[in-house]
């Protein structure tokens, strides 16, 4: 039933997109991206994915410059589908950059607050996040003209309102700040796709509670995990979990309780997925050995992170066997976010002539 | 007297000689005492010791800097963003300080730098609580162990300049004394003693003129007495001899005043 109208609106973005799904670098052109002896033969390997917007890189240009060029190609992309969709399509795009927003309000919030010109951090905003009236928080001086004009001029006034005050800018911690946006913003996000009339009981409605759930149940997993040794106490804690997802209620509950890695191990049980990652995690020593000389997870024993990405990759992999949905160009976002990761390591690797861990990629075409 | 500029501008007194004779002594008593510091400073146990506690040090600045520049790129990694900024930003009083003392190695004041992380002073606890926040503690630690390395590098680093350098002027001073001022002040010694014994010469040559002219004048005046003597015999006049009496001791006096002006 809904493959009937689907294309009257979204057919030539469905189209558009897979292609742009087609152009991902594939296992084979990460394998010939590994054997580059420095960035300028990375550079090459990238050519035809990137050519355009390579070629205005000067020789052996910086990593950061190559991963900045990489998003830019996404971004174009970005906008050019954006700017071609309708209806429904167009608001789910917004949603997406709203992740985004997010970031770059509490990068103006943490400028705002240590008084610093938040001009100047218009330039480190992330271009995916950018709306019309983000210059105008820059004419904010105190946190609380910061607070009204976010009311106002953002898309984001929904999720600072209903549990966040203006003085709450000022004393929470930042991060504190961000991921209960980040909460309210994902829960906004998985209602809207389950209740949009053009959405609930679709495919995409489907497809994007999977991968919603993930993201949630991810955040939370990290954020319990993150939190451990800092003065986040457990009720604070237990508010930025996201209210569904395939760990809620009961395994929240107990992630809100966890006091160890143990303890995040037992609330994740449940879920076969996640037991296995933090078995295999839990051999390679897990999150509790900060003291290696290797400055990180060994290169035999991936890291609980690198096991999530991979799996975020494999669920939006697999959108794309679905026809009829919205959910490919989230994907198909989170994909050549991988994709652009991927390429900085591996050129981060090369830069540093590091290659026993350039093999530590995501790659699942 | 080998070469004029060689000696000190003194007079040939014997009262700069001894002076010269002390200032030798001085000089020969500082070389000593200089040449010992300069071999304490040289020894095995200094500056090689040095050397090779900064090879080791800059060799483990580089494994160490690596490592740190690695979890870098696996903060980015994770974060999938630039979180330089936010870092900066939530940084509010240093972790890792830095505290200076002083080392006394053969009399030489060598500034030591020491390390230490004030506890309980996590600013950025929470960046990448969303994701990533493991990577960022895991970089923090790293790029703790590799300051400390270039701490350590640093105070020897600062260790070896300031030895060299005192080295170095010891050592100017030890050559300084050895082949310059002791030589000179020897030289001086040589002039005034070789001056000194010239005017001495001078003085005895002069003295035997004097004499050999006063021996002379005396023959003559004894001629001529003999000669008057002669005369009077001749004369018979015995009552003008108080008259010549008279006159003799005016002209020895003469004489003597005559004999003053060339002395």
């Amino acid at each position: 039933m809904e493959g009937l109208l689907f294309n009257v609106n979204n057919g030539y973005l469905e189209g558009i997109v897979r292609g742009y799904r087609n152009g991902l670098l594939t296992g084979a052109n990460y394998t010939n991206m590994t054997q580059c002896e420095n960035i300028d033969d990375l550079k090459l390997q990238l050519g035809p994915a990137y050519g355009d917007f390579l070629a205005a890189l000067p020789p052996n240009p910086s990593t950061s410059s190559l991963a900045a060029k990489t998003t830019e190609k996404l971004v174009s992309e970005f906008r050019y589908v954006r700017a071609n969709a309708v209806g429904s399509l167009a608001k789910f795009m917004d949603y997406l950059t709203y992740g985004y927003m997010i970031d770059n309000v509490a990068l103006l919030i943490t400028g705002t607050l240590h008084e610093r010109d938040t001009r100047e951090l218009l330039d480190r905003c992330h271009p995916l996040g950018w709306f019309e009236t983000m210059p105008v928080l820059c004419v904010a001086t105190n946190i609380e003209e910061l607070y009204n004009s976010v009311l106002i001029e953002t898309p984001l006034a929904p999720y600072f309102k209903g549990s966040l005050i203006h003085q709450d800018l000022d004393e929470l911690n930042i991060e504190i700040v961000r991921n209960t946006l980040y909460k309210n913003y994902l829960e906004d996000f998985y209602r809207f796709v389950n209740s949009h009339p053009d959405m609930a009981g679709t495919p995409t409605s489907e497809v994007m509670s999977e991968l919603l759930e993930f993201e949630a149940d991810r955040r939370a997993i990290n954020i319990t995990l993150n939190s451990f040794g800092t003065e986040l106490s457990k009720a604070d804690r237990k508010k930025l979990y996201p209210s569904f997802g395939s760990l809620y209620p009961e395994g929240t509950l107990m992630l809100s309780r966890a006091d160890d890695f143990e303890g995040v191990r037992l609330a994740v049980e449940g879920v076969a997925d996640y037991k296995s990652f933090f078995e295999a995690a839990g051999l390679g020593g897990g999150p509790g050995g900060p003291g290696n000389m290797a400055g990180g997870t060994g290169s035999d024993g991936r890291s609980l992170e690198d096991m999530f990405y991979q799996k975020e990759m494999e669920i939006a992999k697999g959108t794309f066997t679905r026809q009829f949905t919205y959910a490919i160009v989230y994907s198909w976002v989170k994909l050549r976010e991988q994709e652009i990761r991927n390429i900085t390591w591996i050129a981060e690797c090369i830069a540093q002539n590091q290659k026993e861990r350039i093999g530590n990629y995501i790659s699942v075409f | 007297m080998s070469g004029a500029g060689d000696r000190e501008p003194v007079f040939p007194t014997r009262q700069s000689l001894g002076l010269m004779k002390a200032k030798l002594k001085g000089a020969e008593t500082g070389h000593n005492l200089l040449k010992r510091k300069s071999e304490a400073l040289t020894n095995p146990n200094t500056v090689p010791e040095i050397t090779r506690r900064i090879d080791e040090a800059k060799r483990k600045m580089g494994r160490v800097m690596q490592i740190a520049s690695l979890s870098l790129a696996e903060v980015t990694y994770a974060v999938g963003g630039n979180i330089g900024y936010q870092i900066q930003e939530s940084a509010k009083s240093a972790r890792f300080r830095v505290r200076a003392k002083q080392e006394n190695v053969s009399g030489v004041l060598l500034p030591a730098f020491e390390a230490y992380q004030t506890e309980g002073n996590n600013d950025f606890a929470m960046t990448g609580l969303g994701k990533g926040g493991q990577q960022v503690q895991r970089c923090r630690e790293t790029y703790a162990r590799a300051v400390e390395a270039l701490v350590e590098l640093a105070s020897l680093q600062t260790a070896f300049v300031i030895l060299d350098e005192v080295i170095k002027v010891v050592n100017r001073r030890v050559n300084a004394i050895e082949h310059v001022i002791i030589p000179r002040t020897e030289n001086t010694i040589k002039y005034i003693n070789s001056e000194l014994d010239e005017l001495d010469r001078e003085e005895f040559y002069r003295l035997k003129k004097v004499a050999n002219k006063k021996q002379r004048d005396t023959a003559a005046a004894d001629a001529e007495m003999k000669k008057k003597n002669a005369e009077r015999e001749a004369n018979g006049e015995k009552h003008k001899a108080p008259e010549v009496d008279d006159s003799t001791p005016a002209d020895i006096l003469q004489a003597e005043g005559d004999e003053d002006i060339i002395f």
